[in-house]
């Protein structure tokens, strides 16, 4: 190629040599600007938009991903926290539950007691009425049973002053 | 198979119009082949974006794989501001060169031809960038392109301070003397700057014209009916040579607006 040059730049001027003149110069310029203006519009512009559009929607997914981990990370964070407390509200109440039941059991056994005793009194009450009651009767019947004997032993009919003389004596023996 | 095996020409040095003498002599047979490259990427760029959907599919989903990997292969250099500023460029740049470059591998390129007026053949296609041209035309373009950027992302101030005004902490003489030394560095850098098109020009012109020239000479060592043998295993490396090329030339024009906007980038961020 030197040897070319140099037979060829001898003879004749440097643009000669290499062919370069005005109208393929400026042909070639054309042309080649041409395929920049054409490849920028049809190739390069749509191919980096779509790239670009690919690229925004990519990122746009990855900040919506990290929104939803933080979401759900939050989420976990509040369903745990509602755990806890529900486990502490459960607890509370069966602790209040319990306390409250032993405090009505207290209550109503005491009651109970309350009102067995009530019972057992009235019924000592009753049972003191009835003995007073037939002690009464008993000794009414007493009293008329020796005023009746008297009256037998003695052949005499008893005025009521003697019947009442004599019942109060028997029933005052029997007192004593 | 290549000219030198099938009519003992050597390829020249500049393109030639097939057309020569009507009116479209203005149309080389070099950019013929820079229209086709052109027109497969559009057309394939076509059928990729025809049906986009946000779940890529068929030639979408391989058009998607390529940009994506080379703007992130630009963004490593460039940082996120400029490559978003930038990418069709290099984006459009590296597919042109790469598809240009393999075209010219395809047999029949520089071996179909005419004979001109003068008796000289004149082939019908000639690869892309085996036209200086061409790589002129691309690095003149990024060129432009590069000083737009470079004025609209750090300022005209910022511009000329990058290059001429001295760098590091300097007090009394010592500032003077690294003033004058910075200016003097100055000038070095702005013809840097003025010969970076013209090397990014002749760099791939002459790889892949060079390349073009290795196989031609090795088919024409040996008799026609194996000239395909020792080229065979160069047309391997002509692809990988393909491939580096387009990168060489994307990467250093990458690493150029880099030195340049780098202030301005780190502002952006």
């Amino acid at each position: 190629m030197i040897s070319i040059l140099a037979a060829s730049g001898a003879e004749q001027g440097f643009f000669e040599t290499f062919g370069v003149n005005w109208p393929f110069f400026i042909a070639q310029l054309i042309n080649f600007i041409l395929v920049l203006l054409v490849l920028k519009k049809f190739a390069f512009g749509p191919i980096q938009e779509i790239l670009d559009k690919r690229r925004s929607r990519i990122a746009d997914g990855e900040a919506k991903l990290e929104e939803i981990e933080q979401k759900l990370a939050d989420s976990e964070k509040e369903k745990a926290a509602l755990l806890e407390k529900a486990n502490d509200d459960a607890k509370r109440l069966i602790g209040e539950a319990k306390v409250s039941a032993t405090a009505l059991s207290e209550k109503k056994s005491q009651e109970a007691v309350a009102q067995a005793q009530t019972i057992l009194s009235k019924a000592q009450e009753a049972a003191k009425a009835e003995r007073a009651t037939m002690a009464a009767e008993l000794k009414q019947e007493f009293g008329r049973l020796v005023v009746a004997t008297t009256s037998q032993v003695t052949g005499k009919t008893l005025d009521a002053r003697d019947q009442k003389r004599i019942n109060e004596e028997a029933v005052s023996s029997l007192k004593n | 198979m290549p000219a030198a095996a099938a009519g003992g020409h050597q390829l020249p040095l500049y393109p030639e119009s097939p057309f020569e003498g009507t009116f479209l002599s203005w149309i080389s047979n070099s950019m013929i082949m820079v229209w086709i490259g052109a027109g497969l990427i559009i057309l394939f760029c076509r059928a990729a974006t025809k049906k986009m959907s946000i779940v890529p599919a068929g030639f979408q989903n391989f058009a998607e794989w390529l940009v994506e990997s080379l703007y992130d292969f630009f963004a490593n250099i460039l940082g996120e501001h400029l490559v978003k500023r930038t990418f069709w460029f290099f984006g459009a740049t590296f597919m042109l060169i790469l598809t240009v470059n393999y075209l010219a591998l395809i047999p029949g390129v520089g071996t179909i031809y005419r004979e001109g007026a003068d008796g000289h053949v004149i082939g019908f296609l000639r690869g892309g960038n085996a036209d200086l041209n061409m790589t002129a035309a691309m690095s003149l373009t990024f060129f432009a392109l590069w000083l737009f950027w470079s004025f609209t992302e750090i300022g005209t101030k910022n511009f000329f301070a990058h290059i001429f005004s001295p760098k590091g902490d300097f007090s009394g003489y010592m500032r003077l003397g690294m003033v004058v030394m910075f200016f003097l560095v100055g000038i070095l850098e702005v013809l840097s700057i003025f010969i970076r098109p013209v090397a990014l020009s002749f760099r791939l012109f002459g790889n892949i014209y060079g390349g073009e020239q290795t196989l031609e000479g090795l088919m024409a060592l040996v008799p026609k009916w194996l000239a395909f043998l020792p080229a065979l295993p160069f047309y391997f490396m002509e692809l990988l040579v393909g491939l580096v090329q387009a990168l060489v030339f994307t990467l250093l024009c990458a690493v150029f607006l880099k030195l340049m906007c780098d202030h301005g980038d780190e502002e952006h961020h």
